[in-house]
């Protein structure tokens, strides 16, 4: 149900990373932020996925706002974070020192240097509008990020954002594949 | 690759700063590598902007700031940055053309050596402050008793404004100084018709045209809307199209485009108007008002004397004026010598003669306000400067050290100033020998407005924030804050403010309606312009009487030699303030086709009696005021007893990409003028020139050095007479025959036989891809076959789709000594072929411009020799190139007849430009590094994306809806692109025109996706071959 109403939503989940991995996906309910790797490999704030998209049914594109009619599916402002998080509105039950750090962020007007996760190829364009449109998705390539704590790696549905997986999605679903449709 | 925004971990916080103020969040800021070691970061906005959607562009309209014609313009942006600058349809006046200078812009946006911050003369150079730490100084020295001389340019209507109250509440006087304005028409204007401005001209509406040397599709008033009214009069229509004559000593672009030449000598454009004007009278009973009777005594013969031509040329020209509707224009800064008022009334009165007053020549009402101040009164101020008159001197917009002739002294005049302001974007020349330097803002930053046409307007907008690494302000800003300080008020805290008030003004006296204030204002925005019709009324009319007598005399022409110099503006670099910009440095002159040096041209009969034996051979070029050494370059279109150099070269302290490059001829020029408008005199000396024995090469795009860079028999520029133009069954046999007869064919079979590329033995159309036998798959199925038609007739070859197609596709520079080694990399160039050129006795001309860019041949030879297939055809028709799968064996190009692919010798684009340049790059197009093979793509960015929103929207791409950059930019309309095999497209029904043939298909049968349109030409073209 959870991905249906994803799918509905034709969201895409962008480019974000998760720091707990397997053992976030198998047990959500207790995620362990000190159990992150520390240092700049990890991100900066302990966003779940799981929680956002999986337990509240947030549509991927309210946050990523731009999947739909962009290339790039957008990483929400800060300010998306706080609109819900503002104080008293939306504490932030389960990890109030991380909805700290988004609220100090807003407040001091620094961006939140997300970790990349999710990136192809700087030779690649990958038109996420075009695709949504053609209603792949989002988990298609990201994985079921519904069900995952903070992202911190390519999820392994995504075959590693190689070509080789990227053609046989295309020869399966009788889209183009020429070579300048994603390369020019 | 594509933007390279890398940030590694633990990267610098400056770069942090400007993606949180610039980046869009998302994948826009896309980094480079993908190694584990590196950690790439997704900075998203604090708040995001409304205007901003990542990966989607944003368009401003604005006003180009890079000459005075304020051109208008659209500006493309990603995630905050400007990428790409194309024409505004919507401009009265220009109308969506726009210049390589205008295009360019970008590269004065990005500058390296734009001045950080405010600098402060110190022991040994300059040392940073803050602007607050410099304006306070601004305010101490303007507060001080002693008057002041403000240096400018010409400046739209709202910042000359508040430059003048702003003057005169200092007590300063303000002078203009624009090298390229022509001081002279203004002068001839006033005495012709009482009123002090440029006359405007209605060159559409003209039948045929009279160019006396004016340069008006290079430089001169409005380059871009004239070069539109051009392709109208000019553009064959119906089998019929306005003859345009060039009547000059010199050939410029402008002269090239002439359909026939009457190679007057420097200085005789008199002599030829008024003869011209007496022919009018005598025979036809013209009016040329009071100076009927003067102009009834001037006879055809003694005008030919006086320019050196034969007399039946001007009798003939003489007789096309008598036929009605011929519009004379000029001569512009070709005859600014000592006679230039004399010149321009001459033409003046030739045109009230010619009945063009109110048809096609308008008089304004008011005279111009911001117009370059006489030399008479720069020499005055010099004179007082050096003289300690003024204690303070700031110079905005304008680098006097430069531009004006070492002659006149400013510079050791300018030294004496007790203190001197810069406002500038670069430490030119000017600018180092200031005491105090403040960081001009570009034009694409600031606000501003200007007056295009009369009932028009239209507003400059800033189009991103000021770029962070150059701490600059506006002038406007400056002046408001400075005022402040001083405690005068201008009524507004902020140029947008100011900006803003003059638009509303302008708006309610031109009575622009708008449901309320913001609502006019906003549409003003997005439009760019505004145009109201209401106001053509307002004609001056009528010649009147001089008030003192106007001598027609020949201009004196100073120095023992017996060349006279040419000194003449750059279509590239103008007075030479375009001279840092490597895409100009590296366009290739539309005229000489050289890159990065500048050049001495002279007729090649002139070269043999001197004794210069061939191109690139250095001479001394000497006047009475210096000496330059220049390497010639052959022009068959310029006079025997003339010789000529740009303006623009020979910078010394401007910036790393115009330093060294090319000589400055102001040098050799005197401080002179024509005594009626004080016009400085640029045509005034005769110049010695001797071999100094050394030679250099051409940086040249032109393959071949022979003296008259013919095509030869190769058949790829055509031309039809106009006067076979329309006959049915000819039209069906020259569509794609490309004037070739059996033979060459013949012989083709011949060496086909032989082994070897064998074509696919069919002669199709475009609209016939995919070949037979090879549709299958996607290339069965339907898809569109784009395509190019290019009008030959209506090119001008000012090359403004070079810098265009540079500037969208991440085309690298490589520099001269690249250039020498012939690994320039543009993928689109103009060649240009002389036909018909004759500098002694004139007449017909025949020059003709190419474009040459990828053919996308539907039967490419370079696709079976790649052993990668990195060369390919995609179902949709385009000859494309998988950067990644090339390995460079450079075979394509090897076998590519029209040699439009460029390789990557060097890590040109990802390692030779500098921050802040590469923020230019186009998010959308892969940056290729050496080893690469590259080409023009038609701009698949522009398809895919036009494919993309389609998708989206669930239909299909709309003819007209995917422009390329060149044709973006074409001031004259000459590229068409689209699906050919639609039929209702224009492109397709470009393809049918009598006039259409695709070169080298019929010898080598490439089936290329390109049309040219031939040009038309008056006189007859030999059948079969050209």
């Amino acid at each position: 149900m959870i991905r249906k109403s994803l799918f509905a939503g034709g969201g895409l989940v962008a480019v974000l990373a998760a720091a707990v991995v397997l053992e976030a996906r198998q047990a959500p309910q207790e995620p362990d932020p000190a159990a992150a790797p520390a240092g700049e490999r990890s991100q900066p704030i302990q966003f779940r996925h799981d929680l956002h998209a999986g337990q509240f049914r947030i549509d991927c594109q309210y946050c990523h706002f731009s999947a739909e009619r962009s290339v790039d599916a957008g990483i929400p402002p800060v300010e998306t974070c706080v609109g819900c998080h503002r104080e008293g509105l939306v504490a932030g039950r389960t990890n109030p020192e991380e909805v700290a750090k988004v609220r100090e962020h807003f407040e001091s007007g620094t961006p939140i240097p997300w970790r990349r996760i999710y990136k192809v190829s700087d030779h690649v364009k990958f038109p996420h509008m075009r695709h949504v449109a053609a209603g792949v998705t989002c988990q298609t390539c990201h994985g079921e990020v519904q069900e995952m704590g903070v992202l911190e790696d390519v999820a392994p549905e995504a075959g590693g954002l190689k070509m080789g997986w990227c053609v046989s999605c295309h020869l399966e679903r009788g889209a183009s594949r020429d070579c300048t449709v994603c390369h020019y | 690759m594509a933007v390279t925004r890398t940030e590694t971990a633990g990267g610098g916080m400056e770069r942090r700063g400007f993606l949180k103020a610039v980046s869009a969040g998302g994948a826009g800021a896309a980094l480079a590598g993908c190694g584990t070691e590196k950690v790439e970061r997704l900075i998203p906005y604090v708040t995001a902007p409304e205007e901003i959607t990542p990966g989607v562009a944003t368009w401003y309209a604005s006003v180009c700031g890079e000459c005075a014609s304020a051109c208008g313009v659209r500006v493309r942006t990603r995630e905050g940055r400007a990428v790409m600058i194309e024409g505004n349809p919507d401009h009265p006046v220009s109308r969506g053309g726009l210049c390589s200078r205008g295009v360019s812009a970008l590269q004065g946006l990005y500058n390296p050596d734009r001045v950080a911050a405010p600098l402060r003369a110190a022991a040994g150079g300059f040392e940073p402050i803050s602007w607050s730490e410099a304006m306070d100084v601004v305010a101490r020295r303007l507060g001080g008793q002693g008057p002041a001389l403000f240096l400018t340019g010409r400046e739209g209507p709202a910042e000359a404004d508040l430059l003048n109250r702003f003057v005169e509440a200092v007590g300063g006087q303000r002078l203009i100084l624009d090298p390229l304005d022509d001081v002279a028409l203004r002068a001839a204007a006033d005495v012709a018709f009482g009123v002090r401005a440029l006359p405007r001209y209605d060159i559409a509406a003209a039948r045929q045209l009279v160019s006396f040397g004016a340069d008006f599709l290079e430089t001169w008033v409005s380059p871009a809307g004239f070069s539109a009214d051009f392709a109208t009069l000019h553009g064959v229509d119906h089998g019929e199209k306005g003859r345009f004559v060039f009547v000059g000593p010199r050939l410029s672009l402008t002269g090239l485009n002439a359909d026939e030449w009457i190679p007057a000598k420097a200085g005789s454009e008199a002599a030829v108007a008024l003869a011209l004007a007496g022919e009018l009278v005598r025979r036809h009973g013209a009016d040329a008002g009071p100076y009927t009777e003067l102009v009834a005594g001037r006879t055809l013969a003694g005008a030919a004397e006086a320019a050196g031509v034969s007399e039946d040329l001007l009798a003939e020209l003489a007789a096309r004026f008598a036929e009605g509707g011929v519009l004379a224009l000029g001569p512009g800064l070709a005859g600014h010598h000592g006679a230039a008022t004399a010149a321009n009334l001459a033409v003046l009165v030739l045109n009230a003669a010619a009945g063009n007053l109110g048809r096609t020549l308008h008089v304004p009402a008011a005279p111009d306000s911001e117009a370059a101040s006489p030399r008479r009164d720069v020499a005055r101020a010099v004179e007082q400067m050096a003289a300690g008159g003024f204690d303070v001197v700031v110079v905005a917009g304008a680098n006097p050290v430069y531009a004006l002739p070492p002659a006149t002294e400013f510079g050791a005049a300018f030294d004496r100033a007790p203190f001197k302001i810069a406002i500038a974007s670069t430490l030119d020349e000017t600018a180092a020998k200031a005491d105090l330097v403040l960081p001009g803002a570009h034009p694409l930053e600031s606000w501003g407005d200007s007056e295009p046409a009369a009932g028009a307007y239209a507003v400059r907008q800033p189009v991103m924030r000021p770029v962070p690494l150059f701490d600059s302000r506006a002038l406007p800003d400056v002046l408001i804050d400075a005022g402040r300080r001083l405690g005068h008020d201008f009524g507004a805290e902020t140029a947008r403010d100011f900006v803003r008030q003059a638009a509303e003004a302008r708006m309610d006296e031109l009575g622009v309606e708008g449901a309320d204030r913001e609502t006019r204002w906003r549409r003003l925005l997005r439009r760019g312009a505004v145009q109201t019709d209401d106001v053509e009324a307002r004609d001056g009319g009528a010649l009147r009487p001089p008030a003192t007598a106007v001598s027609f005399e020949a201009p004196a022409m100073e120095g023992p030699g017996d060349l006279v110099l040419l000194v003449h503006p750059s279509p590239r670099f103008g007075d030479g303030a375009h001279a840092n910009r490597p895409w100009l440095q590296e366009l290739p002159d539309p005229v000489s086709k050289i890159m990065w040096h500048s050049w001495l041209e002279m007729h090649p009969a002139t070269a043999e009696r001197l004794g210069i034996r061939r191109e690139g051979e250095v001479v001394r070029v000497s006047s009475a005021h210096d000496s330059l050494e220049l390497p010639v370059w052959f022009h068959p279109g310029i006079r025997e007893d003339a010789v000529a150099v740009p303006m623009g070269g020979g910078h010394d302290n401007y910036g790393r990409f115009a330093n060294g490059h090319g000589a400055n001829p102001q040098r050799l020029l005197p401080d002179a003028e024509d005594p009626a408008s004080g016009a400085r005199s640029v045509v005034s000396v005769r110049v010695e020139v001797t071999p100094t024995g050394a030679w250099r090469r051409l940086a040249s795009t032109e393959g071949t050095r022979d003296v008259r860079h013919h095509q030869d028999d190769r058949n790829i520029a055509l031309a039809v007479a106009l006067s076979s133009m329309g006959h049915g069954d000819e039209a069906e046999g020259h569509a794609d025959e490309g004037g070739h007869g059996e033979g060459a064919h013949g012989q083709l079979q011949e060496l086909q036989q032989g082994g070897g590329f064998v074509p696919v033995p069919t002669e199709g159309k475009a609209a016939d891809f995919p070949l037979p036998g090879s549709d299958f798959g996607e290339y069965g199925e339907p898809q569109p076959r784009w395509a190019m038609a290019v009008d030959l007739d209506k090119c001008t070859g000012c090359s403004a789709c070079v810098t265009a197609c540079q500037a969208e596709n991440n085309i690298p520079w490589v520099e001269e000594r690249e250039v020498l080694n012939g690994r320039e990399m543009h993928w689109l160039r103009v060649e240009r072929y002389y036909e018909t050129v004759d500098a002694s006795g004139g007449g017909p001309l025949d020059v003709r411009f190419l474009p040459m860019m990828c053919q996308h041949c539907n039967n490419a030879p370079c696709e079976p020799v790649c052993p990668v297939f990195a060369a390919y055809h995609t179902p949709d028709g385009l000859n494309a190139q998988a950067y990644n799968r090339c390995v460079g064996t450079r075979y394509c190009a090897n076998n590519c007849p029209y040699k439009v692919r460029v390789f990557n010798w060097y890590r040109y684009a990802s390692e030779n430009i500098p921050e802040p340049m590469n923020w230019q790059f186009n998010p959308d197009v892969t940056v290729r590094d050496n080893g690469v093979m590259e080409k023009c793509t038609f701009c698949v960015q522009r398809i895919r994306d036009a494919g993309n929103r389609a998708a989206v929207e669930g239909r299909e791409v709309r003819d007209g809806e995917v422009r390329t950059a060149c044709q973006s930019v074409c001031g004259s309309d000459a590229i068409t692109f689209g699906n050919i095999k639609d039929a209702d497209s224009t492109v397709a029904a470009m393809a049918a025109d009598e006039r259409s043939y695709r070169v080298l298909d019929a010898l080598i049968n490439t089936q290329p996706a390109v049309h040219y349109l031939k040009k038309a030409v008056f006189h007859d073209v030999d059948e079969g071959a050209h």
